[in-house]
């Protein structure tokens, strides 16, 4: 074979295993210097060249996705702009389905309550039991309770759905329903 | 120059014992790939956790890993070493006594990884799961076959050791640093033991251990045993002695740095994650040195690729080695790892390697050996080609699922709304997503089996089919007194002890530099950190999560990324885990990161979600963990446990080492009353579930100062 003939060889030999001495292919030394280079860059960039750390860029796309936020406001719905829901069936099978997903766990797939509390009496914990009301606990949560914040996990419009549907179940009176817990409101 | 006083003798090789390893690499791989298949399957299919306490995925994946490197590789390898080193030598093993004890001790360690990983004795460190007593006895074995490895160089009759010797040292001496560095541990009873190591010293010693293990186990000695069997096979000589030379060295000395770049973006300090990339980058070009010094060497030997089942193992093996270090470096780059970290495209990667690269050149090595140790023909080359394109199908199939489903989850965990909300905050979606694509990986495993199961039948045929073996005698040449003046690197391969010294001095410089500082930990913490240690109920409960292998699923890291802080909270700080023997956290998110679940839901939540995930989550791939509910906690042995960890300098008074059991006992009982009180059912105070619960409800609420 040719290739022998020109390929500087060594008078190695173990168990029949011969080695050439080819030299150093150029592109593969190129690669390991580039990558040595690169390293040396790379870290002094940021140990000491003043490269940004880990927290800096994340208060900066912090700061970005906060003002994102702000100009995109969670929801500014009104008692009147839910009420207006309110009536829709399509709106109030979406948030039965939405209620079964996330919500029955706790409250009971008939809202009767398991470990959180009946949503289909007049008793409320927290608020008066308005729509607006219901929307900034299913929002905010209640931490200490542990019902979640849902703010991070449901879009607004599925926010909008919930609550409608939970109004929607007051007073039908599912069977075993969970004592009643807070304050009577009339309405 | 030949050797012109050269001795002329006669011996025999051991190939009795490289005929045992073989044998154990058959069995043993079958186990690799079976349970392999199996947690595959679990993961497509949760119901093959088939609730069983012995067989879900959190501990039959340890049994995986754990089978896959140290008895299908590790056994594949010491055959290997063993038939190569005795001819590259010309010498007999040092020992015939040792090499028997080397291979029953490995098999034995074996067997009791085996027995003890899915009954769930486990450190909770990945790939060094096994407990203490196992541990001792991995050490005193390795120190058998360096003894047996060391005693044949000694007993030489070859002056210079060729390059496969080389990387049979570097695997021999780091890995016993490895091992013994990672495995410090105090022993709390006969299976169970706490590591010495909190939090992010213990990150920075597992994962330059984890890292290395690949380095060291998985690829020095391949190397190695490419380097004999593939000039070998193809008949060539090795493409070029410098281009060995260079990249061995190259590759010793920095691959041991790179370990960090598993924790990119995690509490360890940045200077340690910035290392950790920077010499993986460079790690590129030495790992390709090896790939190139394969491939060219079968320069005029590639007429064999279509003929010789042998050659195409070597050559794909080869090919995929350079894949997999060129996506290593790849994926050590900050930005790519804040992608792919956590998900399936790590799984895929070093699939790759391991069915690829390792897998392969073992297949192609035990073609190679046994119709030449059985001094006979293989029995059938068309299953053997049929085993290769099965097991290569099997391979492709496994790399782009996982590489697809890991960048696809990656991308989804990230994904943005236009107002600065998360795109997919339910965790859950992002599962289902990529939920087929578990089938695909599951199916390319299947193949794989399929092909190693061909081999097994073919090599099975061949040995039944050969004659009564006798050793037979070979003549060798004495050359190892040979004198010339020799310079440079040639006289180094003349030296043992140097050569190994020199190693030996590669590998301890970065490990010393990485691992020293971290040491300090306190250097690391804002010095107004309080961080509260667990109560002894929340330690039980800690144990049981790492008895079930919780941490191969769920994170407890929360990286200083934007979209995690939105999905979890704020950034893990180091002094979170400060107390945490070992660290929890983690390297894949199969389910969501715990870091800060705690308090998050109420206690009954925890009690059903344990039971069954889907009465929660209705799409939840997460196995059943009903004997939670059934089986008692251990309490006495909490205060041992807490005498230990307040020796190794978490802040524990005497009151709460000598009660304990009382404290963890008083703690079941009122949060056993408060699942009664949330509707769920009485009587559970003394069981596993109750102090699972405590832990869990105890995780991101232990740092007094909550980082903002």
């Amino acid at each position: 074979m040719s290739e022998d003939q020109d390929t500087p060889t060594t008078d190695h030999d173990y168990d029949g295993i011969r080695e050439f001495d080819n030299p150093l292919p150029t592109w593969w030394l190129v690669t390991f210097f580039a990558t040595i280079i690169f390293a040396f860059h790379y870290w002094i960039h940021y140990e000491f060249g003043g490269g940004m750390d880990q927290k800096a860029e994340l208060s900066q796309d912090m700061a970005q996705i906060q003002q994102l936020q702000h100009n995109h406001p969670a929801s500014l719905d009104t008692e009147e702009d839910l009420q207006k829901l309110a009536g829709s069936a399509e709106i109030i099978s979406r948030g039965h389905d939405l209620f079964g997903a996330k919500c029955a766990v706790c409250h009971g797939p008939e809202l009767q309550g398991v470990i959180g509390p009946n949503l289909t009496d007049e008793y409320w914990i927290h608020g008066q039991g308005r729509l607006t009301d219901i929307a900034l606990i299913i929002r905010s949560g209640v931490p200490d309770k542990g019902m979640p914040n849902w703010e991070s996990q449901l879009q607004n419009e599925e926010i909008r759905a919930l609550t409608v549907f939970v109004a929607s179940r007051k007073g039908s009176h599912p069977v075993n329903p969970k004592a009643p817990q807070g304050e009577k409101i009339a309405n | 120059m030949k050797a012109v006083n050269s001795l002329v003798e006669d011996i025999y090789y051991d190939d009795d014992i490289v005929k045992k390893f073989i044998l154990a690499t058959l069995v043993f791989a079958g186990v690799a790939l079976a349970a392999g298949v199996m947690v595959a399957l679990q993961l497509a299919f949760w119901p093959m956790n088939l609730n069983s306490e012995w067989l879900s995925f959190g501990r039959l994946r340890p049994l995986h890993t754990n089978a896959a490197i140290f008895a299908f590789a590790g056994n594949a390898i010491f055959a290997g070493i063993y038939h190569s080193s005795q001819r590259l030598l010309k010498a007999r093993l040092f020992s015939d006594f040792l090499s028997r004890v080397h291979f029953w001790g490995w098999q034995a360690i074996i067997v009791a990884a085996a027995i003890t990983l899915p009954l769930g004795y486990s450190h909770g460190k990945e790939y060094a799961e096994l407990e203490w007593p196992i541990d001792i006895a991995i050490t005193l074995i390795w120190v058998v076959f360096a003894v047996n490895f060391f005693g044949t160089l000694a007993k030489r009759r070859e002056k210079h050791m060729y390059v496969a010797l080389w990387f049979y040292i570097a695997t021999i001496i780091t890995v016993a640093l490895l091992h013994v560095i990672n495995s410090a541990e105090i022993p709390v009873s006969a299976f169970k033991s706490y590591p010495v190591y909190a939090g992010i010293q213990d990150a920075m010693v597992q994962w330059w251990y984890g890292h290395n293990a690949v380095a060291f186990f998985l690829t020095t000695p391949f190397l190695g045993l490419m380097y004999y069997y593939l000039p070998k096979a193809a008949n060539r000589p090795v493409y070029s002695y410098r281009l060995s030379i260079i990249h061995f060295w190259a590759l010793v000395f920095i691959y041991i740095w790179a370990g960090p770049h598993h924790l990119l973006y995690t509490s360890l300090p940045e200077w340690a994650q910035t290392l950790g990339m920077v010499f993986s980058i460079m790690l590129w070009a030495p790992s390709w040195g090896g790939m190139i010094n394969g491939l060219l060497t079968l320069r005029g030997a590639w007429h064999l690729l279509r003929t010789d089942p042998i050659i195409k193992f070597f050559a794909t093996a080869v090919t995929f080695y350079g894949m997999a270090t060129f996506e290593g470096p790849l994926l050590s780059i900050k930005s790519v790892s804040s992608v792919g970290h956590y998900t399936d495209w790590i799984v895929g990667h070093v699939h790759g390697g391991t069915l690829g690269w390792n897998g392969f050149m073992i297949f192609g090595m035990l073609y190679y050996l046994v119709p030449r140790l059985w001094k006979t023909e293989l029995y059938s080359v068309k299953l053997a080609t049929a085993h290769f394109w099965t097991g290569f199908l099997g391979t492709i199939a496994y790399y782009l699922s996982m590489v697809v489903a890991g960048i696809t989850q990656g991308l989804m965990w990230q994904a943005m709304t236009p107002d600065g909300r998360l795109m997919y905050p339910d965790f859950i979606e992002t599962v289902t997503r990529i939920l087929p694509l578990y089938w695909v990986r599951a199916f390319g495993g299947i193949l794989y089996l399929a092909g190693f199961l061909l081999m097994v039948y073919n090599l099975y045929r061949t040995i039944k089919g050969a004659p009564v073996s006798v050793p037979e005698k070979v003549r060798v040449v004495n050359t190892r007194d040979v004198t010339a003046v020799e310079t440079g690197h040639r006289g180094l391969e003349g030296a043992v002890t140097v050569f190994s010294v020199l190693t030996f001095l590669a590998v301890l410089v970065g490990s010393v530099i990485e691992i020293y500082p971290t040491l300090a930990l306190h250097k690391y913490l804002p010095p107004s950190a309080q961080v509260e240690p667990y109560t002894p109920l929340e330690l039980a409960g800690r144990d049981l999560y790492i008895r079930e292998g919780c941490y191969l699923c769920h994170s407890q890291q929360i990286r200083p990324l934007a979209s995690e802080v939105l999905r979890y909270g704020s950034p893990s700080t180091a002094e979170e885990s400060m107390y945490d023997h070992p660290f929890q956290w983690g390297s894949k998110r199969t389910g969501p990161d715990l870091a800060r679940v705690g308090k998050k839901y109420p206690d009954l939540w925890h009690y059903r979600h344990m039971l069954n995930p889907r009465v929660v989550t209705p799409q939840s791939i997460m196995p059943n963990y009903i004997w939670l509910a059934t089986n008692d906690t251990d309490f006495l042995v909490l205060r041992k446990k807490f005498s230990v960890l307040k020796n190794m300098g978490t802040p524990y008074s005497d009151d709460q080492v000598a009660n304990a059991d009382i404290h963890a006992e008083k703690q079941a009982k009122e949060i056993a009353k408060s699942l009664e009180a949330q509707g769920g059912p009485s009587g559970l105070e003394r069981k596993e579930i109750v102090a699972m619960i405590a832990y869990l409800q105890a995780l991101g609420q232990k740092a007094k100062e909550t980082p903002k």
